[in-house]
């Protein structure tokens, strides 16, 4: 009886868990889209790619979030998106930490206000907030690798392998 | 247990299911394809669309001034940043000054993404040039800026209508520049202006360079400092 109400808490926490880093995904990836031009400064300004890249990574990265987004949200190859979204995770974390530690005064650009502090100085509270915020996400999608199959996932009709 | 109660209610409707699945599948990969598609087309410079003449494709398809000068300003701006009205304010009448007087190439590069109607400020600020009132409407267009107190920073403002009156009340009579703005002549041009600042790292307005060597914020904002850089490049 126990067991049967924890696997019942499970479905529900996964379905909670899909629907808040797809939530996440999803905001973060629209207010870059809707801005192509503040998605690709604030990727160049972490100085990690050579221009040309960071471009093309800015106006990916929006696309690539949505598309992790909506497989979440609907719960299709959640295991794969979940690991996928939780690199995407541990990078913005590398990303972010090594702008911190090269003191680059950016306005970390993951919710669409991209591009350098205003007053071009290093807050480390933007930093922090932001790799806190990214560790959370991360565990999130740890948990969702661990248990992908919730209520209301697309990915259960089709798995014949579940536990 | 409730495996099996499971099972019992999907077996039947498994074949819909799969297809419902691979249905939300190719709608998903359908619109990633699509967006990326339109983000990389629309941020493409593309030399053949509506420039105003005194558009210079070498210069990044920005609005030049006095080509053969030999001391170059090139502004990467944004109608709706505040600091670049601060810009403005600090520096306009010594740069207006020389570049009326033949003095400094200016290249100006109306960028558009803080907020929706930037676009329509670009475009209009085109239009005026057109017209022989570049300045006048650049001038114009800062010092009506909405305040920080009046509406955030990123909510739009401007209409087409409004930039048609702000054009006439800068001495603009000609209807060829409400048609410029009612037409959307200059839109696609400001994509280019867009595409060539983030193929130069452009990350923040207002950005200035001069001679090619990017100026630092206190430089930017000190009229002081900035016309010292320009008179030590000889200009007088």
């Amino acid at each position: 009886m126990k067991k049967l109400w924890n696997e019942r808490s499970r479905s529900w926490l996964t379905l909670a868990a899909r629907l808040v880093l797809g939530g996440v995904l999803i905001a973060a990836g629209y207010l870059k889209a809707k801005n192509p031009t503040v998605s690709t400064a604030s990727v160049r300004v972490y100085k990690l790619l050579p221009v040309g890249l960071a471009n093309i990574f800015g106006y990916a990265l929006p696309w690539i979030e949505i598309g992790l987004a909506l497989l979440l949200i609907v719960g299709i190859w959640v295991r794969q998106t979940s690991l996928l979204s939780g690199a995407l995770m541990v990078l913005f974390i590398f990303a972010v930490g090594q702008a911190w530690a090269r003191k680059l005064a950016i306005n970390c650009g993951c919710f669409g206000n991209g591009g350098v502090t205003v007053d071009g100085k290093v807050h480390p509270g933007i930093y922090l907030t932001e790799i806190v915020r990214d560790i959370g996400l991360t565990v999130v999608a740890g948990y969702l690798y661990r248990f992908p199959h919730g209520k209301f996932g697309l990915d259960k009709a089709s798995n014949e392998n579940e536990e | 247990m409730a495996d099996k109660k499971n099972n019992k209610k999907n077996v039947p409707q498994k074949k819909t299911d799969k297809t419902t699945r691979y249905l939300v599948i190719g709608m998903i990969v359908f619109i990633v394809i699509a967006g990326l598609g339109a983000a990389l087309a629309k941020n493409h410079s593309n030399s053949h669309v509506a420039m105003p003449s005194t558009v210079s494709k070498a210069n990044g398809y920005g609005i030049t001034f006095n080509p053969t000068a030999k001391v170059k300003v090139d502004m990467y701006e944004d109608f709706r940043c505040p600091n670049c009205r601060n810009f403005e304010a600090v520096n306009s009448t010594y740069i207006n000054g020389l570049v009326r007087a033949g003095k400094i190439e200016a290249v100006y590069h109306p960028m558009h993404f803080i907020a929706s109607d930037s676009q329509l400020t670009a475009a209009a600020v085109a239009c005026a040039a057109d017209q022989g009132k570049f300045i006048e409407m650049h001038t114009a267009l800062y010092v009506n800026q909405p305040s920080s107190t009046q509406m955030a920073e990123n909510s739009p403002y401007w209409t087409n209508a409004q930039l048609i009156l702000l054009g006439h009340s800068v001495g603009i009579a000609s209807t060829a520049f409400d048609t410029c703005i009612n037409s959307g002549k200059y839109m696609n041009w400001t994509n280019n202006i867009n595409a060539d600042a983030a193929a130069k790292n452009i990350n923040a307005t207002p950005t200035v360079i001069v001679n090619g060597k990017t100026l630092s914020l206190a430089t930017t904002y000190d009229a002081k400092a900035f016309t010292k850089v320009l008179t030590d490049l000889g200009v007088k």
